[in-house]
């Protein structure tokens, strides 16, 4: 009896270290989250009195049948396929690059150009990028018409937009990801590296067979972290695009947020449950791919 | 073997060429900045290229002393404190909840808060904040510093960095000190946060670049300018009509120049543990 009594006041302080971390949890994240659940139920004109009217899954239904939204989320998808494939790819291929012996000098520098982005306050480096996209201001266009290439539409074309926006997200983000692969690569085993060598095996069949396998806890944690980040994608619209031209840019995220700006609360948590609904999906699925074969 | 020891000259050069040019690719949209700062408006529309400015000139800075209606320094103040202060509350609340989390993992509730908080950094953030601005208003806490820095405490990387490296504590160094005698506050103060201390400084730093960053609550939880950090000013003078391009550069430096120097002088500590806190167990 005495020792239950002695274990439930060690446990009482454990209660008392968690306390505000789980206050701001609750506050601060599972509350609006319940609250915006509950939002996407509620007729949007009533949604925000304290007894709003319930109108099941009726904004569900009318999200679901809004064309711009169906459009919006393809291209969110798209947008994000693209992105996470082109992110881990560069930084990937630069991670490789300066792990290799071929960059000994130099090689923080290097490291330090790509990463600086990442501490980069977001709004500060897209508006630098929006006005070099910029087509009287902008160098970019200025230093193909110097190069005698043909002008690049950039966020003001709709074939480019989403290019564009990529590019600068690129920037902003590859660092990131190229700092995980390279902490990975520098714990890797050597001496299967050393072993297929002395089998004869070729630098590229070392790669493929030997160093990629060992590289897949960074490639898992990585695509997870760039599906989440780039479903979400919303601060170089809000910089850049304002969602445009003609919606190429209009994401989920932004699109809800526009919904909210007027007022459409149902609408918008309701769009935000399904984007919500997609990314666990989508992680758990990458995680789940990602554990199912050995070599962790 | 020797391949490896001395790389094939001709890749070398290739691997170098690649790796310069993408580097100043990075870096340039910064160097366009800074110079971009220092140049007239109509300087930079006839030529955008000109590698550094005609003149150097600070007035710039003085002709963005007000934006919209509130001076720069109140910006820049607002930056420094709502960084700060929410950096040193994140920090605490943050490791207090991780320690206490991987110590008793099983105690009632506490696996309820792990998923609580695991399900919000998987939630939208942008999407959060909107019903977060409906929490502020019902707490009273809407246009307050104390609601800005309240909701900016908490991240995902701080609080896997503190899990990560709790778990690693052997538990022999804590079933010593039970033995010992000593209460959890005596465990916690002179056996735990002795060794954490370099964690501690870390996640410090990193939660400082991150919240400095930050941009979208402050706008959102705001009532008027009079709270808005350097990166909301940004924003809203870019969003302005007719801008003036000059001052939106000169804007950008400042918002730029404080983490960006942090950054260098601490560069290999943020790098290692932005990549640790990624990795997580």
């Amino acid at each position: 009896m005495m020792d239950a009594l002695g274990s439930l006041s060690r446990d009482r302080i454990f209660y008392l270290f968690v306390a505000p971390f789980a206050a701001l949890t609750i506050l601060f994240g599972v509350w609006p989250i319940v609250l915006s659940i509950q939002v996407s139920f509620t007729a949007s004109a009533t949604a925000l009195r304290p007894n709003p009217t319930y109108v099941g899954f009726a904004n569900y239904i009318a999200v679901l049948a809004d064309p711009i939204f169906l459009a919006s989320l393809s291209r969110t998808l798209l947008y994000t396929v693209l992105s996470v494939f082109a992110n881990l790819a560069f930084a990937l291929g630069f991670a490789i690059l300066l792990d290799s012996t071929l960059l000994k000098r130099g090689n923080l520098f290097f490291r330090l150009a790509i990463f600086l982005p990442v501490i980069t306050p977001d709004v500060a480096g897209y508006v630098v990028w929006r006005w070099l996209f910029d087509r009287s201001f902008g160098a970019i266009n200025a230093a193909l018409k110097m190069l005698g290439l043909p002008a690049f539409g950039g966020l003001s074309s709709v074939d480019t937009a989403m290019l564009s926006i990529l590019i600068a997200e690129l920037w902003h983000h590859a660092g990131f990801y190229m700092i995980i692969f390279l902490a990975n690569l520098s714990i890797r085993d050597r001496a299967l590296e050393e072993a297929a060598h002395i089998d004869g095996a070729t630098t590229w069949q070392r790669w493929w067979y030997v160093i990629l396998p060992q590289l897949r806890p960074a490639l898992v944690i990585n695509t997870v972290y760039a599906l989440i980040q780039f479903l979400k994608t919303f601060t170089v619209v809000v910089v850049m695009t304002k969602g445009g031209p003609n919606d190429q840019t209009n994401f989920v995220s932004y699109y809800a947020y526009q919904l909210f700006d007027q007022a459409r609360y149902g609408e918008a948590t309701a769009m935000a449950t399904i984007l919500f609904a997609i990314v666990i999906g989508l992680s758990l699925t990458a995680y789940r791919i990602g554990d199912r074969e050995p070599g962790k | 073997m020797n391949d490896d020891i001395r790389p094939n000259r001709l890749l070398q050069v290739v691997a170098y060429a690649v790796a310069i040019l993408t580097s100043l690719l990075f870096l340039y949209p910064y160097w366009w900045m800074l110079v971009s700062a220092f140049r007239p408006t109509r300087a930079i529309m006839s030529a955008p290229l000109r590698p550094w400015p005609e003149t150097l000139n600070f007035q710039i800075f003085s002709e963005i002393g007000r934006i919209g209606g509130v001076n720069l320094s109140t910006y820049a103040v607002n930056s420094l404190a709502i960084t700060t202060l929410s950096t040193i509350l994140g920090v605490i609340v943050t490791a207090l909840g991780a320690y206490a989390l991987v110590r008793r993992p099983k105690a009632p509730g506490f696996t309820l808060v792990r998923y609580g908080f695991l399900i919000t950094i998987m939630y939208p953030y942008m999407l959060l904040v909107i019903p977060v601005y409906l929490v502020m208003f019902k707490l009273g806490l809407l246009g307050s510093y104390a609601g800005i820095i309240l909701f900016l405490a908490l991240g995902p990387l701080q609080f896997f960095l503190f899990e990560q490296f709790f778990r690693k504590i052997p538990n022999e160094v804590i079933e010593a000190a039970v033995i010992d005698g000593a209460s959890e506050w005596q465990i916690l103060t002179r056996v735990v946060l002795p060794m954490a201390m370099p964690i501690t400084a870390t996640v410090a730093l990193i939660t400082f670049l991150l919240n400095w960053a930050q941009w979208f609550p402050i706008m959102v939880i705001s009532r008027s300018p009079d709270t808005y950090t350097l990166p909301v000013a940004l924003l809203s003078m870019n969003s302005e009509l007719g801008s003036n391009f000059q001052g939106i550069m000169a804007l950008a430096v400042l918002t730029t120049l404080p983490v960006a120097a942090l950054f260098l002088l601490a560069q290999k500590r943020v790098m290692e543990g932005m990549a640790a806190g990624a990795v997580k167990g």
